[in-house]
């Protein structure tokens, strides 16, 4: 009976979710005094999303391990930051969170939070089959940034089953164009500390740091993730392909973030990244002419 | 006369020999006899349908027939054309029918080092280059066809957009479905893969054998 109902699992895998089985166990060689930090990464992300998607933490921090150039302290910095951004916060989410302040009863038993998304933020945490023709549709007509306000109640049963309903889209999350978005960010995050490690070790932490620029949802996501995409393009990568002669790579980022804090529009940050630049190729000029 | 007899007749031995079919067909394990006994089973329930006018069964088969026809004459290329590959130029183009087409932009990243790799891409146009090896790859290369049957399964280099183009992609669940659908494909594709691999190896060991050869022929300082 077991192996007819796995075999009916495996065979209904994409619409009921994978069957995702025990817990990853902590990786060998952890730095330190970073198991409690990684532990406590799994564990959200269990409850986030499943074993397999813990797996995946697991196996990204992998790449950390014994590295030179990444002491305990980055690698805690790491693993708490990337458990933080695997775990972002779209309407599915704050759904489960909703549950489970229920379930632990610290929280009010009638919790009633409205939040304000951007339509292609909703659309986006369905699966891609669905959500894609929504989209095209939605931006014929102009309206893929308009928001709208969804109420997080459990004030009638009506709203309680509506949680409910919206916690179990977690089984398509994985399917999910938003999840795409995320999991590619992750990915250059990552490869952006990894290039750091190689070209300027110096500037790492400035780097793994930029992760806290990205949090939330809505204007405040959107916003956070334009500038962190607008540094890393501007400094990070060109420092790294050798195109751009910037020697503190950590001392420009910080000037950056504290100017995209200024000014939300961006006008700020692209004015302090285009002098950032100016001076490191007026410097670079300078060094190489002697 | 009246054959309305024998058109039962002919009815009910048809439904009989259809039934027939129709139980082979669910009993091939693997695609390509299915679909030939699926077409069987298409003209037998056609032949049938006709002399009783049952319309509704005529006009279904009529549109399974030329779609088993055609999904059978699929299958039957994939496996000629990955045959011909292996004792050809190893090249993988016959993915191209299964594959889906995407815009990239410059400056995208098409994948990371390190990351788990679940697809397989080819290069329509544009400009493709390898971060950590520098190498550019051209117009009609495969990359990524290896990482589906290295155990690890992750990607040892970033592959990143340099001119804004077009890729061609498909996962690696989908070469696997084709994989145990047909075990003529997946006998010549595992051929093939390691033909390629050889292929990688060789090409290594030249380049190893041209920087000995070179670093023997630079004349050491005094």
């Amino acid at each position: 009976m077991a192996s007819v109902l796995s075999s009916l699992r495996y065979l209904f895998a994409d619409f009921i979710g994978e069957d995702d089985g025990a817990p990853p166990f902590l990786p060998d060689g952890l730095p330190d005094g970073t198991a409690s930090v990684v532990s406590d990464g799994i564990h959200l992300l269990m409850d986030y999303q499943g074993a397999g998607y813990a797996t995946l933490y697991v196996e990204r921090l992998r790449r950390f391990i014994g590295r030179p150039g990444i002491d305990a302290a980055m690698f805690s910095d790491i693993a708490q930051l990337m458990a933080a951004r695997m775990s972002y916060e779209d309407p599915i989410r704050i759904a489960q969170l909703k549950l489970m302040e229920i379930e632990s009863g610290n929280g009010d038993a009638s919790i009633d939070d409205v939040r304000k998304f951007r339509l292609d933020e909703l659309i986006g945490a369905l699966p891609e089959i669905a959500a894609d023709p929504m989209l095209y549709v939605l931006d014929t007509m102009g309206w893929l940034h308009k928001r709208l306000s969804i109420r997080f109640s459990t004030r009638s049963r009506w709203g309680l089953r509506r949680l409910k309903l919206e916690a179990a889209l977690r089984r398509w999350r994985l399917f999910s164009v938003r999840y795409n978005e995320e999991r590619a960010w992750v990915e250059r995050w990552l490869h952006m500390i990894s290039r750091c490690l190689v070209k300027q070790p110096q500037s790492t932490a400035a780097i793994v740091e930029t992760a806290t620029m990205v949090r939330g949802y809505g204007d405040a996501y959107r916003h956070g993730l334009a500038d962190w995409h607008a540094i890393i393009d501007g400094l990070a990568k060109p420092t790294f392909d050798g195109v751009l002669p910037l020697d503190d790579l950590a001392g420009a980022v910080r000037e950056a973030r504290h100017a995209a804090m200024l000014d939300p529009r961006q006008a700020a940050l692209k004015r302090a990244i285009a002098q950032i630049r100016a001076r490191a190729i007026g410097a670079g000029a300078n060094a190489a002419g002697g | 006369m009246d054959t309305s007899h024998l058109a039962e007749h002919a009815g009910a031995a048809g439904s009989f020999f259809a039934s027939i079919f129709v139980v082979a067909t669910l009993s091939m394990r693997t695609m390509i006899p299915l679909r030939v006994f699926a077409i069987l089973t298409n003209i037998v329930l056609i032949a049938t349908a006709i002399p009783i006018h049952n319309y509704p069964t005529l006009v279904l088969h009529a549109v399974l027939l030329p779609l088993n026809t055609y999904r059978l004459h699929q299958m039957l290329q994939l496996v000629r054309d990955v045959k011909k590959s292996v004792s050809s130029d190893l090249s993988m183009e016959w993915l191209k029918p299964f594959m889906t087409e995407r815009k990239c932009r410059e400056g995208e990243a098409l994948f990371y080092k390190d990351e788990k790799a679940e697809s397989m891409y080819y290069i329509v146009s544009g400009r493709f280059r390898l971060v950590e090896s520098g190498i550019e790859l051209p117009v009609g290369a495969i990359v990524g066809e290896l990482g589906m049957l290295s155990p690890s399964n992750v990607r040892t280099q970033t592959l990143e957009c340099v001119e804004a183009g077009v890729i061609l992609s498909v996962s690696y669940d989908q070469v696997e479905q084709l994989y145990v659908q047909n075990p003529a494909f997946g006998f010549y594709f595992l051929r093939l893969a390691s033909a390629r691999l050889f292929q990688n190896i060789d090409t290594l060991e030249k380049r190893l054998a041209q920087q000995i050869a070179t670093a023997a022929a630079t004349p050491k300082p005094a």
